[in-house]
């Protein structure tokens, strides 16, 4: 049989369970040619099931140990890995969960699993500088209007209808799960990452626009702007001075920049 | 750096480098003579892997070991992987870079998984062409692992140690040479250990692999979540007889103990491998 007719073969059996391969492979009497090939039918799932595991610990808290190892079965089937690096393979996850019955019936495993991606996210994402107070202080007041902030590249955001963050953290100290609460605004979460550990916090509403509009790299002056139309605060150039100043001391922002914003 | 013979490079005794030891080794700096890291968990753009990988890098000689070229498979060789390996070794200059005789998916999946090729002419001319790809668009030698497996195929007209051998004198890479994974294969195709010691050149061996197994079935199965045993290591003592002064480095990747345990564990392949080599050369 040519090479790659039974690579085909041997991949069916991996993927589906059943192919000719059987017929290609050597059986003895130490084992039978599918005793054989059931060590790597085996391994398959449970290398995966096992990477799943470890990515999603919340999502397995949540489901229990067996179902969990079932959705895994049934993702392993809908979406085998097509990248050199296993640890991209849970990606699909959560929209997964969005998609599929009987999950879609419980939308916060969808909103747990994209957390945890995204916990995974800012553990790797690219390194960037760490912008110093005394760094803001050396700009002089007349240019904070033109001023544009620049975050780090582990920032992420999400917007949950599910108090998912708060049930990982009981999951995770080993406490008894709490059953999730649902809102109907969303509340909207910020991840980041700090000296290699990633961090999270809710946000207020004004804030998660200020940090969209200067994740489109609007200025400091139309972020204040903005913000006189939406921030409940009596004083709205000090609210922005306080996000500012929020921001630099969690080490979110890289950097500050003026002029034209990069295409 | 020490050549046994005269192109060998030699670095000692070594570890695989696993998260759960980065705190313990950038704390201690233990005496280890050197680190193995696993490509594809560098190949990200920062953070904790990296910061870890250069710190170490920073203290340490260390060798690249990947899991997916996959060299025997039958898809176009993955340039934006090659890509990534490339990057990774400018960015660390590891002393080598070594990956599996063996396929690993086709039609763009990845099973991740070391499945074995069929050792037959086919295959031989196949993986030849490819491991030459990969040696000119990395620009050195690599070197080629032999694999455990479960199954051999109907078709093989080659025994694993005569494909091995042909692969690295007609492609002109080097040898990795996993003594648990050529006593996990000797037990379950049930050939001689030796003989397969035998056939291998011994100028292209540059590194070994000790490792633990585990036993499903009547089968012996390459899990690297225990200890070294007895057989395996009288089989490394037989490999540094015949070898002589090779890189050795104990490979773990689940049931993961603390890392003193596993020093202790390399310091046993030192004593069993000294007396041998002292011996040699007198
Ligand atoms: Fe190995």
């Amino acid at each position: 049989m040519r090479l790659v007719h039974l690579q085909k073969q041997f991949q069916c059996y991996l993927l589906d369970g059943k192919s000719e391969i059987e017929r290609h492979v050597v059986a003895t009497d130490k084992a039978s040619a599918m005793q054989r090939l059931a060590i790597y039918g085996n391994a398959y799932r449970l290398r995966l099931l096992e990477v799943l595991g470890e990515d999603f610990p919340g999502l397995k808290g949540l489901l229990g140990a067996e179902s969990f190892a079932v959705l895994g079965c049934a993702y392993i089937d809908a979406h085998p890995s097509a990248h050199p690096s296993i640890r991209w393979f849970g990606r699909h996850l959560s929209h997964f969960l969005r998609e599929r019955t009987p999950y879609n019936d419980r939308p916060e495993l969808a909103e747990m699993a994209a957390f945890e991606w995204a916990q995974g996210e800012v553990v790797d994402a690219a390194d960037t500088a760490v912008c110093s107070a005394e760094q803001l202080a050396a700009v002089s007041p007349a240019r904070w209007p033109d001023m544009r902030v620049v975050f780090q590249h582990a920032l992420r955001r999400l917007e949950l209808h599910w108090n998912v963050p708060v049930v990982w953290r009981a999951i995770d100290d080993g406490t008894t799960t709490p059953t999730p609460e649902h809102s109907t605004r969303p509340l909207a979460w910020l991840l980041w990452r700090r000296s290699l550990q990633v961090h999270w916090r809710s946000l207020a509403e004004d804030e998660h626009w200020a940090i969209r509009a200067c994740l489109d790299g609007r200025t400091l002056g139309e972020i204040c702007q903005g913000l006189s139309e939406r921030s409940a605060a009596p004083d709205v150039p000090l609210r922005a001075a306080s996000l500012l100043k929020q921001w630099l001391s969690e080490d979110l922002v890289a950097n500050i920049e003026f002029g034209e914003v990069p295409c | 750096m020490p050549h046994d013979q005269q192109t060998r490079p030699y670095l000692g005794y070594g570890l695989g480098l696993r998260p759960d030891h980065y705190q313990d080794i950038v704390r201690d700096w233990p005496a280890v003579g050197w680190f193995e890291v696993l490509s594809e968990n560098y190949m990200v753009d920062g953070g904790k892997p990296l910061h870890y990988l250069e710190r170490v890098r920073s203290r340490y000689p260390v060798v690249m070991h990947g899991v997916s070229l996959s060299i025997g498979g039958c898809d176009p060789l993955d340039r934006a992987y090659l890509q990534r390996l490339k990057s990774l070794a400018n960015r660390i200059e590891p002393q080598w870079i070594s990956d599996h005789l063996c396929w690993t998916g086709m039609a763009g999946k990845n099973l991740h998984d070391l499945l074995p090729l069929p050792y037959t002419e086919e295959a031989l001319v196949h993986v030849v062409e490819r491991v030459n790809q990969v040696q000119d668009f990395l620009g050195r030698q690599i070197l080629l692992e032999n694999v455990s497996s479960y199954v051999s195929y109907a078709d093989s007209a080659l025994s694993e140690w005569e494909f091995l051998r042909a692969v690295t004198e007609q492609a002109d890479c080097l040898i990795l040479l996993d003594i648990n994974n050529v006593y996990v294969s000797s037990c379950n195709h049930e050939f001689d250990a030796l003989t397969y010691l035998a056939g291998i050149p011994r100028d292209r061996v540059h590194q070994f692999h000790l490792a633990g197994h585990s036993y499903q079935d009547n089968l012996i199965v390459d899990t690297h979540d225990t200890a070294v045993i007895d057989p395996v290591w009288w089989l490394y003592a037989d490999a540094v007889r015949r070898f002589g002064r090779v890189s050795t480095m104990i490979e773990r990747d689940s049931n993961i103990p603390p890392l003193s345990q596993l020093l202790d564990e390399l310091e046993l392949a030192r004593r069993i491998a000294e007396p041998i080599l002292n011996e040699r050369a007198a």
